[in-house]
């Protein structure tokens, strides 16, 4: 467990010291994958699937905001679908905009989830999003997934291996019938399909449950809303499946949930690691309030310090190599540079001055709250 | 001093602006932006059904009985921007008052700084 801890604090003096290329180099992974999967899925426009456009799409990517690679991969796919019929650009068109009313009106932040979402689809683990976000997000983050989920959905029934042939079939001699058809096709195809809303209300139940009990004040509160989470999760996905005979697979359900169990453990590593034997139980009072605290203390633990102990070896010296580096002049050249070395304070002095300072501001702050809970103590003394 | 810092430089800034709406008007104005993206949304929802149903309301045109229709119509469009409005209600107040709440929290511990630089300036 340490050794897990020391990789841990490790891993995240990393990322607070390089957090600008950090989130730089995962956007751009993140970006990379979306046009990736879109074009492979999609790709009916044979520009857009250009490896050299890919590339500097995602590179944009990564410097600007999530939210630009949320739209930038929803025109991606609305101009792939566009070279295949405008029929379904405009039904997908709409879908988007009625989607991005909803997101940009309550949880504009959540862009990773709604790009996560159908790249979890496609990677089989879809389980993993509503506990993840259950954890780490906000109630909110049930329309970020929801939207995500109806993303791959629809763009899985427009992708190259499903597309049914009657959305492809050319416009016949009678134009407007024909392309009225197509849009009652495509819309009854896409509107019908029941495992959007039993999914997208599976994992808006998972995402509140989740949330809901890790911030109970009960001992370990995350792992027990992670299983109850989880559990639900199925309950709710094999209940919408015997409702609407949508013949999931039982089997890859519950392994992809085995799988969101991992990777919620792994989160709850890094994001909630706490130490429940060690929790403190404190009353307080001010002048306003009466305080009852439970303080349960986080797992820490100092990483390792590499030391690099130097090992000289003696050397013998030629004689006439010694003389000369006895010479006057080189000597008064080391010790004026051992002198300013001595004077000039390093990076890690004003380092350590400036820890020395905060921990001197945070005594006078202590001592501060304890002399003013003194005074109100005494005051209400002596009336 | 530093974690006062780093609220005001991230989540501070956003719940500054907040904070210097009452209530009442935060929560109204938020409404009113709904109600305006509800109803583009709504149109957009309609002209959908109008594409779906083209066929069927050509052939029917004459016969359809507009006033019935259009009566309808407004009922769906008043419950959706009803619900609308409550669910932005609802998240616009919580979003509200968890503002204020750290707000407090925030303008508390400046003071208590404030203080402390003063007894140092004394000092």
């Amino acid at each position: 467990m340490v050794v897990l801890l020391q990789i841990r604090e490790r891993i995240t003096r990393f990322y607070t010291s390089y957090d600008n290329y950090c989130n730089a180099a995962g956007r751009f992974i993140l970006a990379l994958i979306t046009f990736l999967l879109i074009n492979h899925y999609l790709g009916y426009s044979a520009i857009l699937t250009n490896a050299a456009l890919v590339l500097i799409i995602a590179l944009a990517c990564s410097f600007l905001p999530m939210n630009f690679l949320l739209v930038a991969a929803a025109a991606v796919t609305l101009l792939h679908i566009y070279a295949l019929s405008l029929e379904s650009v405009i039904v997908v068109g709409v879908a988007y905009l009625l989607m991005m009313f909803l997101y940009f009106r309550f949880s504009p932040k959540d862009s990773m989830l709604v790009i996560l979402t159908p790249i979890c689809f496609v990677l089989k683990v879809p389980y993993a999003i509503p506990v993840a976000a259950g954890l780490i997000g906000t109630p909110t983050s049930v329309i970020s997934t929801g939207c995500g989920v109806a993303v791959y959905y629809i763009l899985s029934y427009i992708s190259k291996n499903q597309v049914p042939e009657a959305v492809t079939a050319p416009v016949t001699e009678d134009g407007a019938a024909s392309m009225i058809n197509k849009f009652r096709f495509i819309i009854d195809d896409l509107f019908g399909n029941k495992e959007i809303p039993v999914f997208v209300a599976a994992f808006a139940i998972t995402i509140l449950a989740v949330y809901l009990i890790r911030r109970l004040s009960i001992d370990r509160s995350w792992l027990i809303a992670i299983f109850a989470g989880t559990l639900l999760d199925i309950l709710v996905l094999l209940g919408g499946d015997l409702t609407f005979k949508l013949y999931l697979s039982v089997p890859g359900m519950i392994l992809g949930h085995v799988v969101a169990i991992a990777v919620a453990v792994v989160i709850m590593f890094f994001r909630f690691n706490v130490d429940y034997t060690r929790t403190e139980r404190v009353q307080f009072e001010d002048d306003e309030y009466y305080y009852y605290v439970k303080a349960v203390p986080k797992n820490t633990v100092k990483p390792e310090e590499r030391r690099v102990k130097k090992i000289k070896g003696e050397t013998k010296k030629d004689a006439a190599e010694y003389h000369m580096r006895r010479s006057v002049t080189e000597k008064k050249e080391i010790v004026t540079d051992r002198a300013a070395r001595r004077t000039a304070p390093t990076d890690r002095d004003i380092r350590l001055e400036e820890a020395r300072e905060r921990r001197r501001a945070a005594d006078r702050l202590e001592r501060d709250v304890a002399a003013k809970a003194r005074e109100n103590r005494e005051r209400r003394g002596n009336q | 001093m530093t974690r006062l810092a780093a609220y005001e430089s991230s989540e501070g800034k956003k719940n500054m602006s907040i904070g210097t709406y009452f209530r009442g008007d935060y929560i109204s104005g938020q409404i009113m932006k709904s109600i305006i993206y509800g109803t583009v949304a709504f149109a957009l929802v309609f002209v959908l059904y109008l594409l779906y149903d083209a066929e069927k309301l050509m052939e029917s045109i004459y016969e359809i009985d507009l006033m019935g229709f259009g009566k309808e119509l407004l009922i769906r469009y008043l419950v959706f921007i009803g619900i609308y409005s409550v669910i932005t209600y609802i998240v616009y107040a919580v979003r509200h008052r968890r503002a204020r709440r750290k707000l407090r929290i925030y303008y508390n511990n400046l003071r208590r700084l404030d203080s402390m630089y003063r007894k140092e300036g004394k000092g």
